[in-house]
């Protein structure tokens, strides 16, 4: 402690105790006055400082910058300040926390407050250091935390949208097993009865054989009969015209057989469909795909369009069949009900490099941009109540998205519709490229 | 506003009072800078707080600003809010004793040394006209790096109807891009202060 303490007035030892510290520069920044906060903070008494440049005590403050501040402080005759928002600190001075740490030094505010003297003219200037530590501490927790909030709200949103997504994927795949269960269903109910028709139908045709060769045979001898009877047998034969009965009857055997032929197929088409929960890679041909899908549709197309087919060279193709089934069907299902009266469909396909290109392209009615746009979103549809679900198209994009493949689709209103279908022809190359997408997001 | 916050003369006297002061601001300004600063003529006027932004808008013709404000107390209370265009503000760095890189912080600190220089000279000024004094406060950052339309989203909300009123002053200075406005309000409910003020200047002559 200096020995002039005593001296000191009431206002002085005031200014001396106050929890701020406070010193006093002349206008060569010659220190002046060293309150004891001085004292005790920058560890150095007032005989040390008293009348050396403040740069000598601090050298470590900025110099011609603080040069400057002071000077605009004598010039205007107004106080300067600096806040620990810009500036943590302008006085290397230790910080109050030894133990509990978590600054590197004393945070301040601090003010230079002009000293006039009688004439007006500001004779010192008054550097008070506020000890904010505590306060600039708590803000920059808070700030902190603020951060780490919105990032976690960031996360969660994105958490949000994974979780939509993965809804409709559900959905989807629900509304692809309820197909399947529905087909299996009639599949089954359906190849019992056909069954036993066909082969009644085969024994019915023999019988029927056996029948007119019996008739034949009775025909080679029908002279040995008398007169009135065999009149009367000519004339049963000629009011039900035997001669095209006989024939008919046997081309009705036929066609019906044929037709059992076609139920059975069909049928079979659609216990594939009724795997299509199936998720096995397979090797398969595209045009396979396609046809059986077009039997199990062409009921809904025959009487509206003329489907054309184009088909190119294709190579068989790592797929999930059952699922490329599902796409046709979808494509072909919107293709027939775009369409007004009569039209057509086309389907081409071509081999491109590494891929497989499939177009379904229809003459219906086309979509404006706005409908255009909203195709692929879940439960977006056109249609009326109970005829569409808005899920086919949305379906068919996430089955080709399981593909590694593409789909585009062209539309000019009142012309038709052409979407088209890309594939790899090997998953491996196409997912290896997914997957590392998936490891780099 | 309903009623005017001043009669016709006491209008006319801070008028008087805003044109001396901010003489006497620009030279000592240019003193500290070392440089010919330019001033408009201040406009006095009213507005309402819950339309600041509309009152400010167009003072400055840029799309990034920063401001910065500080109270002022003493025989009239009020605030001074300092806008700044961002893109002459970096010609200041070498004026004010900053290094040549500045960074965001550095930024910002710059504009608060600025405005309190002009704050400071132009609240002198007026408060010498009153014969008076004004204490500042501490300048802070009320919105950095906005668009015009930004500059009050951090303040609250004004009660309806409170309104301030406004001393306008633009600066540039003469061998820079550097244009700043500033904007000494007063707010209306403390409206008497300031008027027995003006009655004080006007009944001294
Ligand atoms: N080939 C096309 N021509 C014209 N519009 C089409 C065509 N394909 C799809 N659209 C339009 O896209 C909409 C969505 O098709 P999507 O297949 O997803 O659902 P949907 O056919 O309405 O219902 P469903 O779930 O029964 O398939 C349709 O409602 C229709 O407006
Ligand atoms: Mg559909």
């Amino acid at each position: 402690m200096d020995r002039n303490e005593s001296c000191l007035s009431a206002t002085d030892r005031m200014i001396d105790m106050m929890d701020v510290g406070v010193f006093a520069v002349d206008r060569e920044l010659h220190v002046r006055s060293w309150n004891a906060f001085m004292v005790a903070h920058a560890g150095k008494g007032r005989r040390e400082v008293l009348g050396r440049s403040i740069f000598e005590v601090f050298p470590e403050l900025p110099r011609s910058w603080l040069q400057k501040k002071f000077d605009r402080v004598f010039a205007l005759g107004a106080p300067s300040f600096t806040s620990w928002e810009q500036r943590p600190w302008l006085f290397r001075l230790p910080h109050n926390r030894p133990i509990t740490g978590g600054v590197d030094c004393m945070q301040q505010d601090t003010r230079l407050v002009p000293l006039k003297n009688g004439d007006g003219e500001v004779a010192l200037v008054l550097v008070c250091v506020f000890d904010v530590t505590d306060a600039a501490m708590l803000q920059r927790r808070l700030a902190e935390t603020v951060t780490a909030l919105e990032a976690e709200r960031a996360e969660q949103q994105k958490l949000i949208a994974r979780l939509a997504e993965a809804q409709e994927q559900l959905v989807q795949s629900e509304k692809l097993a309820a197909i399947g269960q529905l087909a299996a269903g009639v599949a089954h109910e359906i190849n019992n009865p056909v069954g036993f028709v066909m082969s009644n139908f085969r024994s019915l045709e023999q019988y029927l054989d056996g029948a007119f060769a019996l008739v034949e045979a009775f025909d080679r001898h029908i002279d040995l009969l008398p007169d009135a009877a065999r009149t009367a047998i000519e004339k049963l034969k000629s009011d039900m015209d035997y001669e095209f009965v006989a024939d008919d009857a046997r081309s009705l055997v036929a066609e019906s057989r044929d037709g059992l032929e076609r139920v059975k197929r069909i049928v079979a088409d659609l216990r594939d469909f009724s795997r299509v929960g199936e998720t096995d890679w397979q090797w398969a041909s595209v045009h396979g795909c396609l046809d059986s899908t077009l039997n199990v549709v062409m009921n809904e197309i025959k009487y509206k369009a003329q489907v054309v087919k184009d088909y190119g060279e294709l190579p068989q193709i790592e797929c999930m069949p059952f699922q490329l089934n599902q796409v046709f069907l979808n494509l072909l299902v919107n293709a027939a009900q775009a369409i007004e009266g009569q039209g057509s469909i086309t389907l081409r396909t071509r081999a491109e490099a590494e891929q497989v290109v499939i177009q379904i392209a229809d003459t219906g009615c086309g979509m404006p941009p706005d409908v255009l746009r909203r195709i692929f979103d879940p439960f977006f549809t056109t249609k009326p109540v109970g005829k569409g679900t808005g899920l086919g198209l949305s379906v068919t994009h996430s089955i080709i998205g399981r593909h590694h493949g593409s789909i585009a689709v062209d539309s000019t209103p009142g012309q038709g519709t052409t979407f088209t279908l890309r594939l790899p022809v090997r998953q491996a190359a196409a997912q290896s490229t997914a997957d590392r997408e998936v490891q780099a997001a | 506003m309903n009623a005017a916050l001043l009669t016709e003369e006491q209008n006319e006297a801070l008028q008087e009072i805003a044109n001396i002061g901010m003489g006497r601001a620009g030279r000592s300004i240019a003193g500290v800078f070392d440089e010919f600063v330019e001033l408009s003529v201040p406009r006095v006027r009213e507005a309402r707080l819950d339309s600041l932004t509309e009152a400010v808008a167009g003072l400055i013709p840029e799309e990034t600003l920063t401001a910065v404000r500080q109270g002022f107390f003493g025989r009239v209370r009020g605030e001074v809010i300092v806008v700044f265009g961002m893109n002459g503000c970096r010609d200041l760095a070498g004026l004010m004793g900053y290094g040549d890189s500045l960074v965001a912080a550095d930024e910002d600190e710059l504009l608060l040394d600025v405005a309190n220089v002009i704050v400071s000279a132009c609240l002198g000024g007026i408060a010498e006209q009153l014969s008076t004094e004004l204490s500042v406060s501490a300048p802070s950052v009320l919105a950095s790096h906005v668009p015009p339309a930004g500059l009050f989203g951090a303040t609250r909300e004004a009660p309806d109807g409170s309104g301030a009123l406004i001393v306008e002053v633009n600066f540039r200075l003469e061998r820079h891009s550097f244009a700043c406005s500033l904007l000494m309000m007063l707010p209306a409910d403390g409206v008497g202060a300031i008027r027995q003020a003006l009655d004080d200047f006007l009944a001294s002559f």
